[in-house]
């Protein structure tokens, strides 16, 4: 079974064979992986090093954490990788961006207006949570198409706060 | 957690408060008793006072020890305690009073002999302006009533002065709903060094040494460290004595701490007083062996300290991190949900403080900080290779957290060397130059997931298709594979 997994922009080919071999871009791995019985762990012995992690599924990417580090995965089996590509939505940097709320607060401001060419990062909200006035940064490079609050507003988690689309687009 | 396991140590039985949001909450469980005070919001909860007095008379509670946070450096609440028969586990109201100003808190100072920053106030703009000329730039603009760095504005030249102390003003106001202002010296390079003091009710008062907190970000520690790098024995019994004669200003009484800038010839200056109980007070108990927050009841009971001065010797090296629920490598913008992992680092040198396990909420209701990690050793280096490896053991999940910021701290040459201030981690550390280093190892190990999920939902099919019940089947598929 063949897999195209995405890390950090990172892609890699990772061929699953048999229980005990892999192929990462190519080049062979001895593996052995476990569910410790320690549930929450897994444990991956690859060419004989040893690797512990955490891993769960959160809306349709893996969350791996080993060593402090907490790895965002893409995993897509060439068939949905081909779908995703001919679909053209394979990679986030392309399209409609929408800038969700990370979780409930208070809009402080709103420094961009709609129609606004912004860069990737800049400030485009400040919502107050969690006692700390937190900037919002975009996402993206291209053309603020909508914004729908206004300073002053409560929102939710994963309320949609903003719309950034690219700029040939508008 | 901290305080109720020093009381459960001296077999004093606890009583806790909670809101709508902590019901499960480790203090609630670990407590002899608790108490529901109201919704998540602290103003509605953690914040009323009345309601904490009639809990306490309700329980029938002899003291209350406010933690820090909330209610801990409110001389009403203090006053409140005393006037219902309560001890106030901390400084009498007075001291909190006289410190919680800024102004009166530098006025009390100067008059103990304790150096301060050069500053000036005045009442209109035009003194201001008129003593900013003393003052010399550049200069900061505060507020009286200020905290956390609202009402503060950084002044390089006479001619910028108006627009700040106007702007100063104004957030002050909305702030703080006062907008008196006052100017202070800008130390340039200026470490956070503060010293520990314990005082007991008799006017015995004693230094803990130091502590090196001038790893911030938006004024608040991240990193804290004792002893410091920069401070030898004669700055510390220097800085000590100091410390001392400014707790004995206020009569103070209780656990408190003497904040100082540290400048880069070893001049220090009074910045402000702690009236209770600090997060990084672990450190400190660590290189002196005193458990402060045990010393803090033993005093609300009148006893007398058990220690002199000349008691006080600092061994090892010990580093704090505070684990925030934040993404450091997305300008650390906090980070909400529900732990669904949190396995503690262990083993030798290790201590962490925490309220949070698996299934709790980290909410937006309060602060994001979800334990601190620290780490002992015999030398500053070894407790750093100590919590480095403390920090790729602790494992949380559901939430990001800043453990890489802390990594990538822990491995930077100016930390190593000790070469920081308190501009540092704002001004010249930046995430972007860590590589992750397991991306290939975190890809093969999420794809082996995938996959394994891939083929158990392949073996389970769609109801309808299978005769009897997928349960059914796939604990037969379990026993047969057995």
């Amino acid at each position: 079974m063949k897999y195209i997994t995405t890390v950090n922009d990172e892609e890699f080919i990772i061929e699953i064979e048999h229980n005990n071999q892999i192929l990462v871009n190519g080049v062979r791995y001895d593996i052995d992986f476990q569910h410790s019985p320690e549930a929450d762990a897994l444990s991956l012995l690859l060419n004989h090093r040893s690797f512990e992690a955490v891993v769960e599924e959160r809306d349709d990417v893996w969350e791996v954490l080993t060593k402090g580090e907490l790895y965002t995965v893409k995993v897509q089996d060439e068939r949905a990788y081909r779908l995703a590509k001919a679909r053209g939505v394979a990679s986030d940097v392309t399209g409609e961006a929408q800038m969700k709320s990370p979780m409930p607060g208070l809009i402080v401001a709103v420094p961009v207006s709609e129609g606004q060419h912004v860069e990737k990062g800049d400030k485009v909200i400040i919502l107050e949570s969690m006692k700390m006035e937190n900037e919002l940064r975009a996402p993206k490079a291209g053309i603020v198409a909508r914004i729908s609050v206004e300073a002053g507003a409560s929102v939710e988690k994963d309320q949609v706060l903003a719309v950034i689309v690219d700029e040939e687009e508008e | 957690m901290r305080i109720l396991r020093a009381c459960h140590e001296l077999g004093i039985s606890t009583v806790a408060v909670f809101s709508d949001a902590d019901r499960n909450a480790l203090h609630v469980r670990y407590a002899t008793e608790a108490y529901h005070i109201g919704p998540s919001a602290a103003r509605d909860s953690y914040l009323r006072m009345d309601k904490i007095i009639e809990i306490a008379k309700l329980s029938g509670a002899e003291a209350i020890h406010p933690g820090y946070g909330f209610l801990s450096e409110r001389a009403e609440f203090a006053q409140m305690c005393v006037d219902n028969g309560i001890v106030f586990v901390g400084p009498p109201p007075e001291a909190i009073e006289i410190m919680g100003d800024k102004q009166t808190a530098r006025e009390t100072a100067v008059a103990a002999g304790v150096p301060i920053v050069p500053g000036a106030s005045g009442e209109t703009d035009e003194e201001l302006i008129e003593a900013a000329k003393t003052v010399g730039f550049p200069l900061l603009v505060k507020a009286s009533a200020g905290g956390g760095g609202k009402g503060m504005r950084p002044v390089y030249k006479s001619a910028d002065l108006p627009d700040a102390l106007a702007a100063a003003r104004r957030e002050a106001k909305a702030a703080f709903g006062d907008d008196t202002v006052y100017l202070e010296r800008l130390i340039e390079n200026g470490r956070h060094i503060e010293i520990q003091v314990l005082a007991d009710m008799h006017g015995n008062v004693i230094h803990l040494g130091e502590r090196e907190c001038s790893l911030q970000r938006r004024h608040q520690k991240v990193i804290e460290e004792s002893p410091s790098f920069v401070v030898d024995e004669e700055l510390r019994q220097r800085m000590g004595a100091i410390a001392v004669a400014a707790a004995k200003a206020v009569d103070y009484v209780s656990a408190g701490t003497i904040e100082f800038l540290l400048d880069r010839d070893k001049n220090f200056y009074f910045l402000e007083m702690n009236t209770r109980v600090q997060v990084e007070h672990p450190i400190t108990e660590l290189v002196t062996g005193v458990d402060i927050v045990q010393e803090q009841l033993r005093i609300a009971r009148g006893r007398r300290l058990r220690f002199n001065q000349e008691d006080i010797k600092m061994k090892g090296w010990a580093i704090e991190c505070r684990i925030n629920a934040e993404d450091p490598y997305n300008n650390y913008l906090p980070s909400t949900g529900m732990i669904t992992v949190s396995r503690l680092p262990t083993g030798p040198g290790v201590r962490i403080d925490t309220g949070v396990f698996p299934g709790s909420e980290i909410t937006p209701y309060y602060d994001s900080m979800i334990s601190k990690l620290i780490c002992y050793g015999e030398t500053r280096g070894e407790a750093i290779l100590r919590m480095r490896r403390a920090l790729e053991e602790y494992r949380v999940m559901g939430v990001k957290t800043n453990i890489p910021f802390h990594q990538h701290m822990m491995d930077s040459h100016r930390f190593l060397t000790g070469q920081f201030d308190t501009h540092f981690v704002e001004e010249r550390f930046s995430m972007s130059d860590r590589e992750a280093p397991l991306v290939m190892e975190a890809a093969i190990l999420a794809t082996l997931m995938a996959h394994e999920q891939g083929q158990k939902a392949s073996q389970i099919v769609a109801p309808g298709d299978r005769d009897t019940s997928n349960w059914k089947w796939y604990s037969r598929w379990e026993r047969l594979r057995k």
